[in-house]
């Protein structure tokens, strides 16, 4: 499955979340600093850096992980599927549409984590029927930029009707209002449990997809021609799409631009093919994620800053070069 | 005044003529029609502004403190409560609706408005970062304006070289605005929370805690601003058709782009210091000015007018709606003007 033209990228990806992983333990906001983390990590009698380092760092660092790899995945997918480079699960509305899912679900008065992570897949799922029936339309299909227009549109309004939400119940506000920002800090393992099955369904979709969906990215008529089902392609890809970014979203918050910027730097580290990409998404994603999440920690420490913010400021300088580029990157 | 050659034909069709030696006038009439429309509805929409509220005043009772009568509580109310904020809502409104039309003609889009090009999310930050961030207490106006220029220029610069045109420089402008927003979120994540709390009402749009004087700077603003906009919308109206042909009839294009930028850019930079981003004001006001007015010219009166309105409308919906809690007008536009930006896209063919 890893062929040679992936190998080293991949090999290189392998080795750097390696070191952002261990980074990622040893690093933190509060007292217990990088030696203090060595120490617990080698078996030293230290209780209350073994207890940051295990209990709180761990699990943030597996959550990290796993939205890292499920937005990236994500965003490449998305891109194949609408025919355009800048699809992306943030810009586009899909991770919006799932916020405002659990916001309602939060004011209702439930807030079960299972409960959650269906909900947001629920939203994700609306999210992606809107964008992808907007796709359909004349016109705006064919041209990537004012898709994202239409995807900014329509995040704003959803973003819009999450606070009316929030405004509305004090209660929800208090619970959600560090969560809507997009972070990674306080999350625990059964977080992480709640969202694994239906991820894991996903990925083992998506590994049966893959090759039929390298046929579509030549268009419709060659996917047919090939004996493949475009339709059905497409609403499969859909479902993965909106389990991985709902899923996503119900541990981490809504997060921008990771759909975006990690299928780029895949594609311009092993070409455009779309296997390729999605292999390399999967360690590129997580390494981007956990990098802004280390930052997020130590910028402001002894206080953290969301994590939604620093892959804006990443990430919005990648979306203005591809918009830049005199003739947009194509997906063959 | 430069020598015109006369004109020998009688009377356009639709407009009202007037000329005195060398001095003509030409007004068209559907122009006037829709400005009369507008103010009648602006009246009807203030009057009730003023009206309604957890303490309705009747209309009796407004025309009684009119006239200088009336009791001391309803007057508290309307002098010292309603009519400030509604003097904030009709000028924020006409300033973002003006900088949105101005704007837009420039751009020849009618979605490159200021506020989706990142421009209100750049004065944002500047005026977060006033109160909180580094602990200066300059103005929130000075800031604010700084801001706008700032991320004009930046959204600009991008735009100069490479294919930027049309739809990718409104993509490079999200981008910068969202580069900014996170900014803001950075200063309000780092900040004390009554600090934070203070600086609140920037990231939504609200009128809620308009900070003193910063109304007072942007009706100065206003004064100087619009004639300076009915101005350029001569120059404007034959900008709209291509280069070649405005420079063929006179225009100095390069000068004329910079000062439209620039009135732009302070009028929204103003009216985001006493409002925060509102952004959709700037994309409806001029939408609905356009729909009413006469194609034939750049409506910035009109503009003005219809943003006003909108701004009315919106804040009273959002003291009345969900009374005794109040929303913040931000959230109100976002609401109504996200479907419409919508409609506007997937219409066939949104550029102008």
């Amino acid at each position: 499955m890893i062929d040679d033209p992936l190998r080293r990228p991949m090999r290189a990806a392998l080795i750097l979340l390696l070191m952002v992983c261990v980074a990622s333990l040893v690093i933190g906001a509060g007292d217990v600093g990088v030696w203090r983390s060595v120490g617990a990590l080698s078996g030293a009698e230290d209780v209350d850096a073994a207890f940051t380092v295990w209990h709180l760092r761990l699990p943030r660092t597996l959550v990290g992980i796993v939205v890292g790899a499920a937005l990236a995945v994500s965003g490449a997918l998305l891109q194949v599927i609408s025919r355009n480079p800048l699809a992306e699960p943030g810009l586009l509305g899909v991770s919006a549409g799932s916020a405002l899912a659990v916001a309602v679900m939060l004011s209702l008065g439930a807030s079960m984590m299972e409960l959650r992570v269906g909900v947001a897949q629920l939203g994700a799922l609306l999210g992606c029927a809107c964008v992808l029936s907007v796709t359909r339309l004349r016109g705006v299909g064919n041209d990537p930029v004012r898709l994202v227009l239409a995807g900014v549109a329509f995040s704003s309004l959803l973003a819009a009707l999450t606070s009316l939400l929030l405004l509305m119940d004090q209660r929800a506000a208090d619970e959600i209002r560090f969560w809507v920002v997009g972070s990674l800090s306080g999350r625990r393992l059964d977080d992480l449990l709640a969202v694994l099955p239906s991820m894991a369904l996903a990925g083992l979709v998506l590994l049966v997809l893959v090759r039929p969906l390298s046929s579509l990215a030549l268009g419709e008529r060659a996917s047919a021609g090939l004996g493949h089902h475009p339709g059905r392609l497409r609403l499969l890809s859909v479902a993965i799409v909106a389990l991985l970014v709902g899923g996503a979203t119900a541990i981490a918050g809504p997060i921008a631009f990771i759909g975006l910027v990690v299928p780029f730097l895949a594609r311009s580290l092993c070409g455009p093919d779309l296997r390729r990409t999605l292999w390399l998404c999967l360690p590129l994603g997580p390494l981007l994620v956990l990098l802004a999440d280390i930052l997020s920690r130590r910028l402001v420490a002894p206080s953290e800053l969301p994590l939604g913010v620093l892959t804006a400021i990443c990430g919005a300088p990648v979306l203005i070069a591809v918009v830049r580029a005199r003739r947009l990157p194509t997906l063959s | 005044m430069d020598q015109r050659p006369t004109l020998s034909a009688g009377r356009p069709q639709g407009y009202w003529w007037w000329r005195r030696g060398r001095f003509s006038l030409l007004i068209d009439q559907r122009n006037v029609a829709a400005l009369l429309t507008l103010s009648v509805v602006l009246l009807v929409a203030s009057m009730a502004y003023l009206s309604l509220g957890n303490i309705t005043v009747t209309p009796a009772a407004l025309w009684q403190l009119i006239r200088g009568e009336g009791e001391a509580m309803p007057r508290f109310v309307v002098e010292q409560l309603r009519l400030p904020r509604l003097v904030a809502a009709l000028a924020t409104g006409a300033a973002f609706a003006v900088a949105g039309c101005l704007m837009q003609t420039l751009a020849r889009n009618r979605l490159a408005t200021p506020g989706i090009i990142g421009i209100d999310n750049g004065a944002t930050a500047f005026a977060v970062a006033s109160v909180v961030g580094v602990g200066l207490s300059l103005a929130p106006s000075a800031m604010a304006l700084a801001g706008a220029a700032t991320a004009a220029v930046i959204t600009f610069g991008l735009s100069v070289g490479g294919g930027a045109r049309g739809y990718r420089f409104i993509v490079a402008g999200i981008g910068v605005g969202a580069v900014f927003a996170a900014l803001t979120q950075l200063m309000l994540a780092r900040s004390a929370i009554d600090l934070a709390n203070a600086a609140w009402p920037w990231t939504v749009g609200s009128l809620n805690s308009r900070p003193p004087h910063a109304t007072l700077v942007l009706l100065i603003g206003l004064l100087l601003g619009m004639p300076v906009a009915v101005w350029l919308a001569r120059s404007l109206g034959l900008m709209r058709f291509s280069d070649a042909v405005a420079t063929s009839l006179g225009v100095p294009i390069q000068r004329r782009r910079v000062q439209v930028l620039v009135t732009s850019v302070v009028l929204t930079g103003l009216a985001v210091a006493v409002a925060g981003p509102i952004g959709m004001v700037s994309l409806i006001g001029p939408e609905i000015a356009r729909s009413l007015g006469s194609p034939r010219q750049v409506p910035i009166l009109a503009s003005a007018l219809a943003g006003a309105l909108v701004m009315v409308l919106a804040d009273l919906c959002g003291r009345l709606m969900l009374a005794p809690l109040e929303l913040p007008v931000g959230i109100v536009t976002a609401v109504v003007g996200g479907p419409w930006l919508l409609w506007i896209l997937l219409r066939s063919s949104p550029s102008r």
